[in-house]
């Protein structure tokens, strides 16, 4: 041993520089001849290279310090009311540091997660903190709280969390040798948070174990709540995009959905999918991609394209498959055989590639599994063969592009087909086949776009709309020398923009369509009337309730001639004019409607037929309109029975009655039963149809009029503003339920005591289609408005939607 | 009162290199204080950028400090390898302050996935520091490397150019450097 005075290192360091410059091969002859020449440095010298051989085995000083510039300039730094203390973690949001109170008033330690992002001007700071009280209002147990949300000064958002000390959940879970049941219970705590948000309409987006945390006390905290909501609409990076950005390493998507992963629409089922992902860590210890690593694209593929191998197959395949059942505390065998039925099938069942496929919500999911803790039989059954066969089919339909290519296939060939048939037509037999065909194929078209519903297709409805655009342009000019080819595929592609929700556009393609075919065919040609009546539907979609009773009294008239007054067409007829008359406020007019067609469709159709089933369902809602809540509700509970046992729980007819039904008890009072029921709608509704359509709409709306109705002010306002946000969006601010909306967050202000806003957006609604549904008089004696009454300023609102509601009718 | 006027860098840096140590140390504190300025007003303006890189943050302190004090200014090399030195000392007294706290149990870790991937514990940082101060004495020059490579994140290619050496002598002196703390670390862990 020896040590290095500054002298000795003087003396020995040109020496090193010699035989650090030499390959190592040479090294050691020229330390012999070293040795001769400084017998008394030599010894030295060859300390100091083995000392060389030591830095790369352990990598000394290789990685600088961690980058501490951040940390060393806002240690102390004073943020709104908090202290920064020090830095306890960074995600890829942005830092997150552990503070207390500067002014001393709680001693209590919070978390301050800055948010690596500009809200952008225009009331993005505004829209910033607004969004953060609501989530402050996300309270739960096993949610960590938001106290705050705010900006630096230099306009930095930050929020201010509840500090969680604690460990993430599948670390605890090893640590603690939990079995099986045990880490279901503390998953169904998880699960028990994700539900309440959900309830709240905020979709987690990014549930992974660092955002699960379990305290020494055996609580299950879940961290980042809605912070994506927070972000401005565009900023947020989806999993896809952070992988081609950041080429893997810590952003790998591993808890990511398809959807998020193919920048699909995120939904609640994006939260079901991220939950199935972490109960599969948790039970076999492993990734449902298989053992890593996974290069970022590999992930990808495997998230969107490869089943998942199932959790029981895989604790036994594992390297470590010991280890892994010890930490179970168990045996391999017999994890395998605990994993084995049931809990492979609800893993199956969250892990769908489909959202749609997947757990309706996080409840049913919850509820599966609370059956398996009790051994009772499970609501899901296993994948059939028909399933794994159909596997093909749902993957493409996934693929955006590819779907795009297969609908222009389509349409080219449905073109071509149906110019066959028309000259196929002389040679009658083939004619019939080819006609048959055709029909099959614009079957095919339609439900093609009917099927994918809006949340799946948002990221591809550009795609399908453009393609529509294209298609509309070749029908003006391919196919003008066969116009009723032409009409026929006008009516299916309205067909299409409407179950796109895309109305305008549809409504231009059918009135063509009636044009064309009223000239080809004649007035009273069944497929002018069948075009006549997609119009009317759709006229009354577009809130244009007028111009669709005239229409459609039109159409019922030749309907009645034509066809005969027991068609089922003729049945629809009287059914949708029903509803039209009912939108209006005509409740006596559609209540006589409805019975007709209710009647006639029983005796033609049977009690059962679907469409019997939508009469039914037309009714009782009219009924409840017309205030006999007690006969409505009896209606209505009768329908929901035949149609959950002959259509489904997921059939939008179910749905409309669930929703009649919720409305009604609410009427009555039940508050308790009709939220229930009506959040269930929601549920099924956002997945089914996607959150922006506008029977979701409507749905978000009567959800927030029974939350209201229990004196939850705020979150019947949050619930509104959410709504008229899209339906401003979607439908356009003159569309009547946008005015609904703002209608009904008027009457949440009059009852929160602000007059002033009350009087603004009752204005408002007034002002843009309010009066096309409701009398001067009905706001007048609204009980939500008491509080106005007497208000000369109300009195005046009144005499205007007096004349508003004049002028609308002399239109 | 009138503030004493501060002689500008050029002027402290001279007195330095004439071995006047009252310059050394109001040389450092006037680079840790523009150092420190400097930080804080990029973390103001970006927005809390995720890491604000030593080596960036000198590179604006000598192109600032540069353009006020005008065609005097010493050479950047000799600017680098002092503001390195104030660099490793903000550092250094950082990592001091956090393993004070985290034994005082004030600090406590939840999911700092980014400090069990630092390669060097705060403890150990503390011994770099010390034995770096000794191989000033020894070889100031290899010290000045460990400065601007370890701390402050600049390439061999940069410090190459900032010394007008070539990269493999670079490479060479960083190898002496580790030789030596290496050396120097164990040691004093032994004795």
């Amino acid at each position: 041993m020896f040590t290095l005075s500054p002298e000795r290192w003087q003396e020995i360091s040109p020496y090193l520089d010699q035989a650090l410059s030499l390959p190592e091969a040479e090294r050691a002859a020229w330390l012999e001849s070293f040795r001769a020449q400084r017998p008394d440095l030599v010894d030295v010298l060859q300390e100091l290279l083995k000392e060389h051989g030591a830095l790369a085995r352990e990598h000394f000083l290789e990685r600088g310090p961690m980058e501490p510039a951040n940390e060393l300039f806002l240690r102390g730094r004073t943020i709104g009311a908090y202290r920064l203390i020090s830095p306890i973690g960074q995600g890829g949001m942005g830092s997150v540091w552990l503070a207390e109170r500067s002014d001393g008033r709680f001693d209590r330690r919070v978390a301050v997660k800055f948010l690596n992002f500009a809200v952008g001007a225009q009331g993005g700071a505004e829209r910033f903190k607004r969004e953060g009280r609501i989530l402050g209002q996300l309270a739960h147990p096993h949610v960590a709280e938001l106290i705050d949300a705010g900006l630096t000064p230099n306009d930095e958002p930050y929020l201010v969390l509840e500090h969680i000390d604690g460990e993430p959940i599948d670390q605890y879970c090893d640590q603690h040798a939990l079995n099986v049941d045990a880490r279901i219970t503390l998953f169904l705590d998880v699960l028990s948070a994700v539900t309440h948000a959900h309830a709240n309409l905020i979709v987690h987006r990014d549930i992974k174990p660092s955002n699960v945390l379990v305290r020494n006390d055996g609580q299950v905290k879940l961290l980042d709540f809605g912070i994506a909501k927070l972000l401005p609409s565009g900023e947020v990076p989806s999993p896809a995009t952070q992988v081609t950005l950041e080429g893997g390493g810590a952003l790998t998507p591993y808890f990511a959905a398809p959807e998020q992963v193919t920048a699909g629409a995120i939904t609640t089922a994006t939260d079901v999918y991220a939950l199935g992902v972490l109960l599969y860590l948790l039970l076999t210890g492993r990734h449902p991609a298989g053992p890593g690593p996974h290069s970022p694209a590999d992930l990808v593929k495997a998230i969107t394209e490869t089943e998942p191998l199932r959790a029981s197959d895989t604790v036994t395949s594992a390297d470590d498959a010991k280890s892994v059942a010890e930490k179970r505390a168990t045996a391999t065998e017999k994890l395998r055989r605990q994993l084995r039925g049931d809990l492979d099938t609800i893993l199956g069942k969250a892990l769908k590639k489909n959202p749609r496929e997947r757990y309706g919500s996080v409840v049913t999911l919850a509820d599966d599994l609370q059956r398996y803790l009790k051994q009772q039989p499970i609501s899901t059954r296993p994948d059939t063969l028909r399933y794994r066969t159909a596997k093909f089919v749902r993957r493409n339909r996934t693929a955006v592009a590819f779907a795009a290519l297969a609908l222009v296939a389509v349409i080219a060939g449905l073109a071509g087909t149906l110019i066959q048939a028309r000259t196929a037509r002389r040679q009658r037999d083939s004619a019939v086949r080819e006609r048959d065909r055709a029909n099959r194929v614009t079957e095919f078209i339609t439900d093609m776009f009917k099927v994918s519903d809006p949340s799946e297709a948002r990221g591809n409805s550009i795609t399908a709309r453009e393609i529509l655009d294209k298609a509309s342009k070749d029908i003006d000019t391919g196919l003008s020398k066969d116009p009723e080819i032409q009409a026929q595929m006008m009516s299916v592609m309205a067909d299409v923009y409407d179950g796109l929700g895309l109305y305008p556009r549809a409504e231009s393609l059918l009135t063509r369509a009636v044009e064309i075919r009223r000239g080809v065919l004649g007035p009273q040609h069944p497929d002018t009337l069948e075009s006549k009546r997609l119009l009317g539907w759709v006229l009354q979609e577009e809130g244009r309730y007028a111009e669709a009773e005239k229409l459609q009294r039109e159409t019922l008239e030749d309907d009645r001639r034509v066809l005969g007054s027991d068609h089922p067409d003729t049945l629809s007829s009287i059914n949708r004019l029903s509803g039209t008359l009912m939108l209006e406020g005509r409740y006596a007019q559609a209540e006589t409607l409805a019975r007709e067609a209710f009647d006639g469709k029983q005796r033609v159709l049977g009690p059962d037929d679907p469409s019997t089933l939508s009469s039914m369902n037309n009714l009782g809602g009219i009924i409840r309109m017309e205030g006999r809540y007690a006969e409505a509700e009896k209606l209505l509970r009768e329908t929901l029975d035949i149609e959950r046992r002959v259509l489904g729980p997921d059939h939008p007819t179910t749905l409309s009655s669930m929703y009649n039904l919720a409305y009604t008890l609410k009427e009555e009072g039940h508050y308790a039963e009709a939220e229930e029921l009506q959040r269930e709608t929601l549920d099924i509704e956002r997945r089914v149809f996607g959150p922006e359509h506008l029977t979701t709409l409507t749905s978000m709306n009567v959800l927030a009029l029974i939350v209201k109705g229990q004196g939850r002010y705020a979150e019947a306002e949050t619930l509104l503003r959410q709504a008229l946000d899209i339906s401003r969006r979607v439908l356009g601010p003159e569309h009547p339920r946008t005015a609904d909306l703002v209608y009904n967050l008027g009457c949440i202000a009059a009852l929160k005591g602000d007059r002033e806003q009350a009087l603004a957006l009752i204005r408002e609604a007034v002002d843009h289609g309010l009066m096309a549904r409701l009398g001067a008089s009905e706001i007048e004696q609204d009980p939500d408005l008491k509080s106005l009454h007497g208000d000369p300023r109300f009195a005046a609102l009144i005499a205007h939607a007096k004349k508003q509601a004049a002028s609308q009718s002399s239109h | 009162m009138p503030l004493e006027s501060e002689p500008n860098l050029s002027a402290l840096m001279e007195a330095a290199e004439r071995g006047d140590s009252s310059a050394v140390d109001r040389l450092f504190a006037a680079l840790y204080s523009e150092l420190r300025r400097l930080a804080r007003r990029e973390l103001g303006r970006q927005g809390l950028p995720i890491t604000l890189g030593a080596t960036s943050l000198l590179h604006q302190a000598y192109l600032e400090i540069a353009g006020k004090d005008g065609t005097s200014f010493p050479d950047r090399a000799r600017f680098m390898a002092y503001a390195a030195g104030v660099m490793r000392g903000l550092i250094i007294d950082y990592a001091r302050s956090r393993h004070a706290q985290k034994r005082g149990g004030l600090f406590e870790i939840t999911s700092l996935e980014a400090d069990a991937e630092n390669a060097v514990d705060d403890r150990s940082l503390a011994q770099v520091s010390e034995a770096l101060d000794e191989l000033a004495k020894a070889e100031s020059e290899l010290c000045e490397i460990v400065d601007l490579k370890f701390f402050c994140g600049f390439t061999f290619a940069e410090i190459a150019a900032m010394r007008t050496v070539s990269e493999r002598t670079v490479q060479r002196q960083w190898e002496k450097a580790r030789i030596y703390l290496h050396r120097k670390i164990r040691t004093d862990l032994e004795s």
